[in-house]
C-alpha cells in the first residue's frame, strides 16, 4: 500500500505541465472560459493536439505499435488531470484518443483502422457519440434510431439528442437499431457528418458554448464498410469502450483545483480566516480527496490487469459529490467569482452540473452500487 | 503510488479473520450494551497484531488496515489507539490505551478502568500515567455509547512527560479515528443491508425500493471515502490527510446512524438486532477531538494555513 508518486510519475506530471506552460497563449485562462466544445476551443486543439502528438503526450498510453508510447493506466491518469485541471486544451480530443481509438483497435476492420487511427493520432479528428435520443437517455437500450439495410448500404432514419461535440464534429460513432432484440439489436456506424441527410442544431445550454446538440437522420446512407463489428454487437463493443472510460473525467481532481483556487480567492480578499468558511472548504476538500482515493484504487487495479466492476460507478458517484460541494462552496463564499471574477471557476461551475449528468446519470450509478457492490435484490421491473 | 494490499497485508488480515472467528457474531440476550471480550483483547495482544506499525514492511498502513478490520467485530476491542497511536509514545505502554485532551475531563473516556495507560494531550505536551481506581469513576449503566466507558477524576501531578509531538499524536487519533470508523460504517452497512434484503413487506424485500437502496448506496460511497481516506492518511503521515479523513469519518458517521436504524423500522429500536453495537460506537467517535468541525478546522490549517 504506497500512496506516493514515483519519481517517473512526477517526473511525467511536469513534463506536461512544463509542456502546457510553454505551448499555450498567454491569455489562455480567459481563452478557455469558451469550453471543450466551442468552435473557438476547436480550431485551437486541431493545432495544438498535433504539437501534443509530436511530443508523444496526446496518446502515450496507447501501445507501441499503434503508435504510442506504451505507458500504463496511472500516466493515462495523470494526463487527464493535468489536461482538465488546465482548461482541457484539447478540447472533444480526450474522448477520442481514451476510448473510440482503443475501441476501433480492438473492433475495427483493417480498413477503418487504417483510415481513423491516423488521423486520431495526429489529434485533428474530432468524433461525436451518437447515443441518447430524446425517449432513450438512461434506458439506453431502447434507442430506436433506426439502421435498415439496403444493399450495400445502411439507410438511417431518426434521432440524437444532447449530443457533445456534434456541431463540429467529422464523424459520428452512431448507435442504430437493426432489430427488436432490446440489447443484441443495436449496431454501431461510424458515419461521417457531412452525409447528406444529417442535421445538427444546437441546445442553448448552461454548461457551455457549443456543447450539446439534437442530431437528425434523415434517410442518411451509411455504407456496409463502415459498420463497426457485427450487426448487433454494439453492446458488447460498449462495454469494451466503458472499460477504457469508466473512471471519465478527471473531476475529483478538477474539484479540487476549483477549490484550491477559490481559496487563494478568499485568502487574497482577507476573507479566509472565518471559522464557518475554513470548515466548508474543509468538508469540500475530504469529498474531493474521498473520490480521489476511490478513483486511484481503481487505476491500481487497472494497473494490475484486473477487471473493473462496480466499484467505478461507487468512485464516480463519489465524485459528482465533491463537485456539487465545491461548486455549493463557490456560489456561497464566493458569488463573484461567478459574475466575471474568476473565468476558470466559472468554466469549472458551468461543467459541474454535468457530473451526475453525463456518461451514465448519477442514480444509474446509485443502482449499480445497489445490486453489485452491496448485492442487494433487484428492484421489481 | 500503489493502493492496493501487498501480500504481507492480505496474510495479516486473514490471519486476523481466522483468529477473530469466534467473535464475528454477537451473543445477544446476555451481553450489555457495550459488548466486550478480554479474551479476544488478549489473543490479539498475543498474536503482535496491535504492534505491526513497528514492522518497517508492514507500517502505519497495515495497522489501520488491522484497526479497521476489528472494528467490524460486534466486540469492542481497543485497538486502533494501540495499533497507531501507541508506538509513537511508547510500544510498551501498557493497554488499553485511553486518549484524552487535556482540560476535557468531562467527556467519558473509552475503554477507561483501573490498570489502563492514559495519555493525556495537551497544546504542547504528551503526559501518560496509570489510571489508578481512585481517578476512575464507573459510568453505570447510563452510558449511550457501545463502549466499555467511565469518567477519569483528575491527572496525578506525576504524570510522565514524553518527547513527541503533541501534533503528531493528534495526527496519529486522527488516523486511528478514521480507521475504526471506517470499520464500523462497514459492518453497520453490511449488516443493514442483509436485513432489508431479507425483510418483506408490501410482498417484496425493503432493499428493493429505490428509496432504501438509494440511500444504502450513497452510505457505500462514503464508507468506501473513509476506508480509503484513513489507510491513505496512515501511510502518508501528513497532517492534512489525517484531518480529512478523520472530517470524513465523522461527517459519515453521523449521516448514516439515523438512517440505518430508519431502515431496520421496529427492529431497529431493539437490542435484538446488533446494529447498535455498531452505530452507537459510531456515535461516540463522532465526539473525539472536538467532533467535526475541529477536524474540519485541522485539515483547512493543515492544506491551506
Amino acid at each position: 500500500m504506497n500512496f506516493e508518486w514515483t519519481d517517473d510519475q512526477r517526473a511525467f506530471r511536469r513534463k506536461i505541465e512544463q509542456f502546457l506552460e510553454q505551448s499555450l497563449p498567454a491569455d489562455w485562462e480567459e481563452f478557455s472560459r469558451h469550453g471543450p466544445a466551442s468552435p473557438e476551443l476547436t480550431e485551437f486543439a486541431r493545432t495544438f493536439c498535433r504539437q501534443l502528438a509530436d511530443n508523444g503526450m496526446l496518446f502515450p498510453h496507447w501501445p507501441k505499435d499503434a503508435g504510442g508510447e506504451g505507458l500504463g493506466p496511472w500516466e493515462q491518469q495523470i494526463l487527464a488531470e493535468v489536461m482538465w485541471e488546465w482548461g482541457e486544451p484539447r478540447g472533444g480530443q480526450y474522448m477520442n484518443v481514451n476510448w473510440i481509438g482503443p475501441t476501433l483497435m480492438k473492433y475495427g476492420s483493417p480498413g477503418q483502422k487504417d483510415k481513423y487511427l491516423p488521423q486520431i493520432a495526429s489529434g485533428e479528428m474530432l468524433w461525436c457519440q451518437g447515443f441518447s435520443e430524446p425517449n432513450s437517455g438512461s434506458d439506453l437500450a431502447s434507442l430506436r434510431t433506426r439502421a435498415v439495410l439496403d444493399g450495400d448500404v445502411y439507410r438511417v432514419n431518426g434521432q440524437k439528442i444532447w449530443t457533445s461535440y456534434a456541431g463540429l464534429a467529422d464523424t459520428c460513432f452512431l448507435l442504430t437499431r437493426t432489430s427488436d432484440d432490446k440489447k443484441r439489436g443495436i449496431t454501431i456506424l461510424l458515419v461521417p457528418m457531412d452525409t447528406p441527410g444529417i442535421t445538427v442544431r444546437q441546445i442553448p445550454s448552461l454548461i457551455g458554448e457549443g456543447d450539446i446538440h439534437e442530431v437528425f437522420f434523415d434517410d442518411v446512407e451509411v455504407p456496409v464498410s463502415q459498420r463497426l463489428g457485427e450487426e448487433g454487437q454494439a453492446w458488447e463493443i460498449i462495454g469494451y469502450s466503458l472499460t477504457n472510460e469508466r473512471l471519465g473525467i478527471p473531476r475529483y481532481h478538477l474539484a479540487r483545483a476549483a477549490l484550491d483556487r477559490g481559496v487563494a480567492m478568499l485568502k487574497q480578499a482577507g476573507d479566509f480566516d472565518r471559522a464557518p468558511v475554513r470548515i466548508e472548504a474543509a468538508r469540500c476538500a475530504a469529498l474531493c480527496e474521498a473520490a480521489r482515493t476511490a478513483i486511484y484504487a481503481i487505476v491500481q487495479k487497472r494497473a494490475d490487469g484486473q477487471a473493473i466492476g462496480a466499484e467505478s460507478s461507487s468512485a464516480r458517484f463519489a465524485t459528482v459529490m465533491a463537485e456539487r460541494a465545491v461548486c455549493a462552496f463557490i456560489v456561497e463564499c464566493l458569488p463573484e467569482a461567478l459574475a466575471g471574477g474568476s473565468a476558470y471557476l466559472q468554466m469549472h461551475h458551468q461543467r459541474g452540473i454535468v457530473a451526475g449528468i453525463a456518461a451514465g446519470a448519477a442514480e444509474i450509478q446509485l443502482n449499480i452500487i445497489a445490486t453489485d457492490v452491496l448485492q442487494l435484490p433487484r428492484e421489481p421491473r | 503510488m500503489q493502493p492496493s494490499l501487498n501480500e504481507d497485508q492480505i496474510q495479516i488480515l486473514e490471519f486476523l479473520d481466522s483468529l477473530s472467528k469466534p467473535y464475528a457474531t454477537a451473543p445477544l440476550h446476555d451481553t450489555s450494551f457495550a459488548l466486550h471480550s478480554d479474551e479476544l483483547d488478549r489473543e490479539l495482544a498475543e498474536g503482535g497484531f496491535l504492534d505491526v506499525m513497528a514492522m518497517p514492511e508492514l507500517g502505519a498502513a497495515t495497522a489501520a488496515l488491522v484497526a479497521e478490520r476489528l472494528a467490524r467485530l460486534p466486540f469492542a476491542v481497543e485497538a486502533a489507539v494501540s495499533a497507531l497511536v501507541r508506538p509513537l509514545i511508547n510500544p510498551e505502554l501498557p493497554r488499553p490505551i485511553c486518549l484524552v485532551e487535556e482540560g476535557q475531563l468531562r467527556k467519558p473516556v473509552r475503554f477507561l478502568k483501573p490498570g489502563a495507560t492514559v495519555v493525556v494531550i495537551g497544546a504542547e505536551t504528551v503526559r501518560t500515567f496509570i489510571a489508578s481506581a481512585d481517578l476512575v469513576r464507573s459510568a453505570g449503566d447510563e452510558v449511550l455509547f457501545a463502549y466499555p466507558m467511565a469518567y477519569l477524576q483528575g491527572v496525578p501531578a506525576d504524570a510522565r512527560h514524553h518527547d513527541v509531538s503533541a501534533d503528531e499524536v493528534r495526527r496519529a487519533w486522527r488516523v486511528a479515528l478514521a480507521a475504526e470508523t471506517a470499520g464500523l460504517l462497514a459492518a453497520a452497512l453490511q449488516n443493514v443491508s442483509t436485513y432489508v434484503s431479507e425483510r418483506k413487506q408490501f410482498g417484496r424485500a425493503l432493499a428493493t425500493f429505490q428509496a432504501v437502496r438509494h440511500r444504502l448506496a450513497e452510505a457505500q460511497v462514503a464508507t468506501n471515502g473513509v476506508y480509503w481516506l484513513a489507510i491513505r492518511a496512515a501511510a502518508t503521515a501528513d497532517a492534512g490527510d489525517a484531518a480529512l479523513a478523520a472530517l470524513h469519518a465523522q461527517e459519515t458517521a453521523q449521516k448514516v446512524c439515523y438512517d440505518y436504524h430508519q431502515f431496520l423500522g421496529a427492529m431497529g429500536m431493539t437490542l435484538e438486532h446488533p446494529l447498535h453495537l455498531w452505530t452507537y460506537r459510531l456515535k461516540a467517535l463522532t465526539a473525539d477531538l472536538g467532533g467535526r468541525g475541529e477536524q474540519a478546522l485541522a485539515a483547512a490549517e493543515a492544506i491551506w494555513g
